[in-house]
């Protein structure tokens, strides 16, 4: 006599189908066209192209130990140590975690670039004729993914850290186990699901990276570069073969990692005593380590002062000398005075909201089916939002490019490159990932007796999401929402596959200056997004 | 006969093996009754049919004529405690209160205002109105939840373990207050729960649950003095199961258990003999409890059995003689 409500089973259709046409479609698009052409051979036939896929590949693998080897030696001192400053240095070092990586990019070339800051001192202490260095190859690479990637490890690690139970630590001492035993036989191997999750993470960016390779490879080439640089080179189809290499071997990467990740104890163990920080005794240990966290916060928070200090740098003042001469708002006035420079700014931003919200609802529609209704196609619509994460950006840029360039309605495919449409359709593919995570995390924590408490109490299906699901999803919902639209606002990646004057965003447009000298705007754009990111995260971070 | 609450025949098959019902309740008006079971017997699945929250796969629920099974819950104008409260984290206590008042664009206006404000002071908490729910204390906060329940003036009033959730302390002031609350207001009331005292506390009558089907169904004195089933006697109040030789023993024929309160057992003085049935053992344990003590018999044939008695009536040790002052008959297999 029950009647089965049929519109969740409808209603799950009709979103995986959706996803599937935005995210799964165009991949198969490309990887139907890259095996069917001559451009397959002519792939493998060239040794650019398997240089470039080692490239990416070893590349992501040092990356991640050299970010481990910076993370993991500043988490344990940021949590284990108690010294003067520990609170304000440990959130200011989370700092470059929340900034667009384009602009940790630019930032690190005003400061060690060959004309940078670093650069023109050591020339002029020393009185030599040249830039001291050249910041180009896979060193300078390395250096910008070790400087930008060790907050993955930093973080995880410190989270792993505060799950830790004191008391296990005390026990393995209790049963005549050293210090140092204590952190090798039980410490290391309980952070061991935060270390791989860190590796992970730093795995994948590093194979997706594109801003440092692209500004600072020169003449070495990783996959993503190689794959723009084919586009750019009219080749399209010998870009989709590198566009498949480069998602086989993410997804490869994926599956490994997440082998090693395994499950996480700390969580299956539940909550233990939370451990307290020692405090250092001796005044020397304490100064050691009170230096050791300012000049760490220094070093990587530099970069980016010198991103501000650029700024205000008016266009032709800055030649020779050590220090700029003049400092003003100049270049922050153009930004809002001229036309040209103002257009991205608009752009970047509405683009960057409207996919926001599209990520936003689609998120809602699936944490409502998947987690409340537990609809049948559950995990196809996870894995769906989950998949652009662990595909470079550059992938679903070519991916897009390819498949909405063509107008074939009875393939649901149309022209949409060269419209105002293709970029919000990028970052809404990009940003589904972060938005889902955060909403159905935060469906998960929801309490199914309160829905039918609001029932019990007379409210309907509708009224019950708004009055009950929709205020208590509310800080999840601004974590999603400001982490997609930070990645939005600030995107390279996606944009200089897929942009046009017209929609050029404030990424495209900080290159452009740089390429006429035009240093003082672009840092000024750099600035501008990296306190607009700061200021959206904080906000969507607020309980 | 037609009653304010029927229950005909309610059924849930939740798979082959599991099943609950099909299910009969005739409940009267401002009646107070219990579903009471062991853990799995499916006594909260019947209190969700009740309320809505699962479909039945048979069966029907009238209220005062009118059918529901077929209505949402948000149409049936059933009240509900839930066990662990389900108070609105995001709402302070008069907004939690008001929730059921204020339907979809209503405004919170002065009428509504003035029933949140009877609605808590029926339950002690006048003035209370915007406390967050998280400072409460545990009992506080199921009061504010059985204002909620009430504010909307519903038909049946619904708890899910109303008590389970509170410390021993606070469990028989509360008990007594909800009790007091539920007979003031006249309000017919179904409740789940797995403590036979309770269900004696504040039921008229009580259904015993066992493993989805209904067990028996009567006054808390009906089910003490006269146990239909095996179960209930044993399930319901303390008792002894007494089977083979020392049944007969006790006067029972063969292929009978029997079930013996512990007060309906006595020790029987040596120098008192003939007559009655005696079954002979040796106390092993005794534990006092003030007014009586329990007194542990190990016979010399059976399993051990429970003697409620005067404190002073044995010491550990001694060599016994018991016999049963009444008795509860039940065929062996059951």
């Amino acid at each position: 006599m029950s009647i089965p409500d049929r519109r969740p089973g409808i209603m799950s259709v009709a979103l995986t189908l959706l996803l599937a046409w935005i995210v799964v479609y165009p991949i198969l698009l490309v990887a139907g066209q890259a095996v069917s052409g001559a451009a397959l051979a002519d792939f493998f036939g060239r040794a650019g192209e398997w240089r470039a896929l080692w490239a990416s590949l070893w590349i992501s693998v040092v990356s991640v130990g050299l970010a481990a080897a910076v993370g993991v030696p500043l988490a344990l001192l940021f949590e284990w140590f108690e010294f003067p400053g520990r609170k304000t240095l440990g959130s200011l070092i989370a700092l470059p975690a929340v900034l667009p990586p384009f602009v940790g990019v630019i930032a690190f070339l005003f400061l060690y670039g060959e004309s940078g800051f670093a650069a023109r001192a050591v020339q002029v202490a020393f009185g030599m004729a040249e830039s001291p260095w050249r910041l180009q190859g896979p060193g300078a690479i390395l250096l910008v993914h070790a400087y930008s990637m060790y907050v993955y490890f930093y973080l995880l690690t410190r989270a792993g850290l505060a799950k830790l139970d004191w008391s296990m630590l005390e026990a393995a001492q209790a049963l005549g186990a050293g210090r140092w035993a204590t952190f090798t036989r039980v410490t290391l191997p309980l952070l061991r699901p935060s270390l791989a999750g860190a590796a992970l993470l730093t795995f994948m960016t590093a194979l997706g990276s594109f801003s440092a390779p692209y500004v600072f490879g020169g003449g070495f080439r990783v996959m993503t570069t190689q794959i723009v640089a084919s586009k750019l080179n009219g080749e399209m189809r010998l870009a989709m073969v590198e566009t498949l290499a480069l998602a086989l071997v993410a997804l490869a990467g994926l599956a490994v990692l997440r082998r090693v990740e395994g499950t996480d104890l700390l969580v299956a163990l539940g909550k233990g005593a939370a451990p307290r920080r020692r405090v250092l005794r001796s005044a020397g240990a304490r100064a050691t380590a009170a230096i050791a966290g300012w000049a760490f916060a220094v070093v990587l928070l530099l970069p980016h002062l010198t991103l501000l200090l650029v700024s205000l740098v008016p266009y032709g003042t800055w030649t020779t000398q050590t220090v700029p001469p003049v400092l003003s708002l100049a270049n922050y006035a153009r930004l809002v005075a001229e036309p040209q420079r103002l257009r991205p700014l608009l752009n970047s931003t509405w683009m960057a909201a409207a996919s926001t919200a599209v990520a936003v609802l689609l998120a809602l529609g699936a944490g409502w089916l998947a987690v409340r209704r537990r609809v049948r196609l559950r995990p196809v619509i996870e894995s769906l939002l989950a998949l652009p994460w662990a595909l470079p950006g550059t992938v679903f840029a070519i991916a897009l490019a390819t498949a909405f360039s063509v107008r074939a309605p009875s393939a649901l495919r149309w022209v949409l490159v060269g419209t105002a449409v293709i970029l919000p359709l990028a970052y809404l593919v990009r940003g589904l990932p972060l938005t889902s995570r955060a909403i159905l995390a935060g469906f998960r924590q929801l309490d199914p007796a309160l829905d039918e408490a609001a029932a019990s109490l007379g409210a309907g299906v509708w009224e019950t999401f708004r009055r009950v699901t929709l205020p208590q999803l509310r800080p999840a919902l601004a974590a999603g929402a400001s982490l997609a639209f930070v990645a939005a606002l600030g995107d390279f990646v996606t944009s200089i596959v897929l942009y046009t004057y017209d929609t050029r965003p404030i990424a495209i447009e900080i290159l452009s200056s740089l390429r006429l000298n035009e240093l003082g705007v672009a840092a000024a754009f750099g600035v501008v997004l990296m306190v607009a990111s700061a200021t959206v995260l904080a906000i969507g971070a607020r309980r | 006969m037609s009653r304010f609450l029927e229950v005909r025949a309610l059924t849930k098959r939740w798979s082959a093996e599991v099943t609950v019902g099909p299910v009969s309740l005739p409940i009267d008006r401002g009646e107070v009754l219990a579903l009471l079971g062991p853990s799995g017997s499916g006594k909260t699945t019947l209190l969700r049919l009740l309320a809505g929250f699962e479909t039945p796969d048979a069966g029907d629920v009238v209220v005062d004529g009118e059918s529901v099974a077929r209505l949402p819950p948000a149409r049936r104008r059933f009240g509900m405690v839930f066990q662990h409260y389900a108070l609105f984290p995001h709402l302070d206590v008069g907004e939690n209160v008001a929730f059921g008042l204020t339907g979809a664009g209503r405004r919170e206006t002065g009428a509504v205002e003035a029933k949140v404000g009877e609605a808590l002071t029926l339950v002690d908490l006048a003035g209370f109105e915007r406390r967050k729910v998280q400072e409460l204390s545990g009992g506080q906060q199921q009061r504010v939840a059985l204002a909620r329940a009430l504010a909307p003036e519903p038909r049946v009033l619904l708890l899910d373990e109303p008590l389970s959730n509170l410390d021993p302390s606070l469990r028989e002031r509360t008990r007594r207050e909800l009790r007091a609350l539920i007979q003031r207001l006249g309000i017919t009331t179904v409740f789940v729960t797995h403590e036979q005292e309770e269900a004696f506390a504040l039921a008229d009558r009580i259904a015993v649950l066992n493993r989805g089907h209904l067990d028996q169904l009567g006054s808390p004195e009906d089910l003490y003095e006269r146990p239909a089933t095996l179960f209930s006697a044993t399930f319901v109040g303390r008792a002894n199961v007494v089977r083979g030789a020392a049944a007969r023993a006790l006067g029972g024929s063969n292929g009978e258990a029997l079930v013996i309160r512990p007060e309906r057992l006595r020790f029987v003085p040596a120098a008192e003999g003939t007559g009655t049935p005696v079954l002979a053992g040796t106390v092993v344990e005794r534990r006092y409890v003030g007014a009586s003590a329990f007194f542990l018999v190990d016979p010399d044939d059976g399993e051990r059995i429970e003697v409620e008695a005067a404190p002073g009536a044995a010491r550990a040790g001694e060599r016994v003689r018991v016999a049963a002052l009444s008795v509860h008959r039940f065929p062996e297999a059951g």
